[in-house]
């Protein structure tokens, strides 16, 4: 054969063609008896069904866990597990980190230094010494 | 091409009216000649155990308040009625379908029509290996799934790169739709495994007999051996897989109840759902999904090629279309005498430069301008393109625009 052929799996590019969310699972435990449990149970009781129809690609699960502060806990598609504590908070705060917690991507938190990062190729080239006009001095 | 009804073709492929099928006391007298909606047939006749006779079935399901007729208590007309507890079957209930979080949450982030009914979701997540009931796993469903990959992928391949060589066409065929790719998108899309199938387990979760570890995986995939002995490319085109192997592909359906890997199961739930997308909602859509998910996957096909003699290749396909000779011309050089020479060297057909490559010796850098000039001829893409899928169904052939047609890639 004059030719053969290098076998690869194409890449994934979320959110060029179909975007997935990463966050597929919400865990959200409470107690009953616990005053930093007060802003969980009411985000739950009043704001949870609504924050749940939004974002239908979640799976929510309650759970009561006693004599503990209340616990948001993701779970991503990538196999990571965030969770963020949310004793004594308002419904509202509650509520703002379990959207944190949606938009994460499970990744690990990065510093970004570059402002571009692609996996194509530079439009322009890479710089050559041998090409375009001479330098004359 | 006239398009068949989907409710018509779907039927068959769905659980069918087959003859151990327990009869409905209430429905018999009705529903003798429509055709009913896909997810009702599946759900009213769905049983995953082998039956001796109709009047022996009721299931137990997980939620006996729902509205559905089967999950109504036995009416007392038939006597002998006994219930199956869910840990009994080998996978779970349809109706835990529509109870299920997972499922539903699965369709949401697939962004999935409502229409397309959770139950078959939960069917094509049934691998042979965990149900052997044809109408309750998705081998059918699988086999017209790779099949619809198949066809998309292909006409995208060939339209597009008319001149593409038959092994680079094998190979990116293998990144987007072969069994690897498949699996990968399977994870991608946050598809979990069951630890153990049973009808009892939710049926959001991917079902299959897993392999232990250390014992051997089963014989049918295993066909290492070509079973015809000179395997040529048009055997490879003709009899095999759309990948180029040596041997067929697995029939789905002789996998059942043999322990499999974790990528055989998740690259037929993948396949499944195309089929099933395809019988439910339509080639258009499946069309879109197909785009969104698959062609949207990053592919450079100039890293496929792999040249043995991209020289001796050139002058074959200069003198084949009638081309002057190649001749190889260094462009410029620098540090001859030093450690790190680099060379420019570009491939030249009379007075058209056809490739340039640079390189560290004078063959290298030659090498590489010929790999590069072969390369720009086999990368060719036409401006306008019209794909034969996108005619399904036109009366109108005035939109038809005929494909370019290469007369292949330069044999030596």
């Amino acid at each position: 054969m004059p030719l053969s052929a290098i076998k690869t799996v194409a890449k994934p590019q979320n959110g060029v063609g179909a975007f997935i969310l990463q966050c597929k699972r919400l865990e959200f435990h409470y107690c009953d008896w616990a005053g930093s449990s007060r802003g969980m149970n009411a985000f739950i009781k009043t704001s949870l069904p609504a924050f749940a129809k939004r974002n239908p690609q979640i799976e929510m699960a309650i759970s009561p866990r006693p004599r503990k502060h209340p616990v948001i806990r993701a779970h991503y598609i990538n196999g990571a597990q965030r969770a963020i504590c949310v004793r004594n908070l308002e419904a509202e705060s509650v509520r703002e980190k379990a959207e944190m917690l949606r938009d994460a991507s499970g990744e690990k938190n990065k510093r970004v230094n570059k402002p571009v990062t692609s996996i194509n190729e530079s439009v322009r080239g890479i710089w050559s010494p041998f090409h375009g006009d001479e330098i004359k001095i | 091409m006239k398009r068949v009804r989907i409710s018509r073709c779907a039927t068959q492929l769905l659980a069918g009216r087959t003859p151990r099928r327990p009869s409905c006391p209430c429905a018999a007298g009705l529903q003798r000649d429509i055709t009913p909606h896909d997810y009702r047939i599946q759900a009213r006749s769905l049983s995953t155990v082998a039956i001796e006779k109709d009047s022996e079935l009721d299931i137990g399901t997980p939620d006996p308040t729902s509205s559905q007729p089967a999950a109504a208590p036995a009416p007392p007309a038939i006597p002998h009625r006994k219930r199956l507890a869910p840990e009994q079957l080998p996978s779970p209930h349809p109706f835990a379908a529509s109870h299920s979080t997972k499922l539903s949450a699965l369709r949401a982030r697939l962004s999935l029509h409502q229409r397309f009914p959770l139950q078959t979701l939960a069917r094509t997540l049934v691998h042979p290996s965990a149900d052997p009931d044809p109408a309750f796993n998705n081998a059918s469903l699988s086999i017209l799934g790779a099949n619809l990959l198949g066809y998309y992928t292909t006409e995208y391949l060939l339209c597009n790169y008319p001149r593409l060589p038959i092994p680079v066409i094998f190979a990116a065929q293998h990144a987007y739709t072969g069994p690897k790719a498949l699996a990968t998108v399977a994870s991608e899309w946050g598809i979990e495994a069951a630890a153990e199938p049973g009808g009892e387990v939710d049926p959001g979760l991917l079902q299959f007999r897993r392999l232990r570890s250390g014992s051997r995986v089963p014989a049918a995939l295993r066909r290492q051996v070509p079973w015809k002995w000179n395997v040529t490319t048009t055997h490879r085109i003709v009899a095999t897989d759309e990948f180029g192997s040596d041997n067929t592909p697995p029939d789905p359906q002789s996998l059942s109840a043999v322990p499999v890997p974790m990528e055989e199961a998740a690259q037929s739930f993948v396949r499944a759902l195309i089929g099933a997308l395809h019988l439910h909602l339509g080639s258009p859509l499946v069309k879109r999904f197909y785009r969104d998910h698959f062609l949207s996957r990053q592919l450079d096909l100039s890293t496929l090629f792999d040249f043995r003699t991209p020289t001796r290749d050139l002058s074959k396909l200069c003198a084949r279309e009638g081309f002057e000779a190649p001749v190889a011309r260094l462009i410029s050089e620098t540090g001859r005498a030093s450690r790190h020479p680099v060379f420019v060297v570009g491939v030249y057909s009379g007075k058209d430069k056809l490739g340039e490559g640079a390189g560290a010796s004078l063959e290298e850098a030659r090498f590489r301008a010929a790999a590069a000039a072969l390369k720009a001829w086999y990368l060719y893409r036409p401006i306008e393109v019209t794909l034969p899928s996108s005619m399904e169904g036109e009366l109108d052939t005035r939109k038809w625009k005929p494909n370019m047609v290469d007369c292949g890639e330069v044999i030596v």
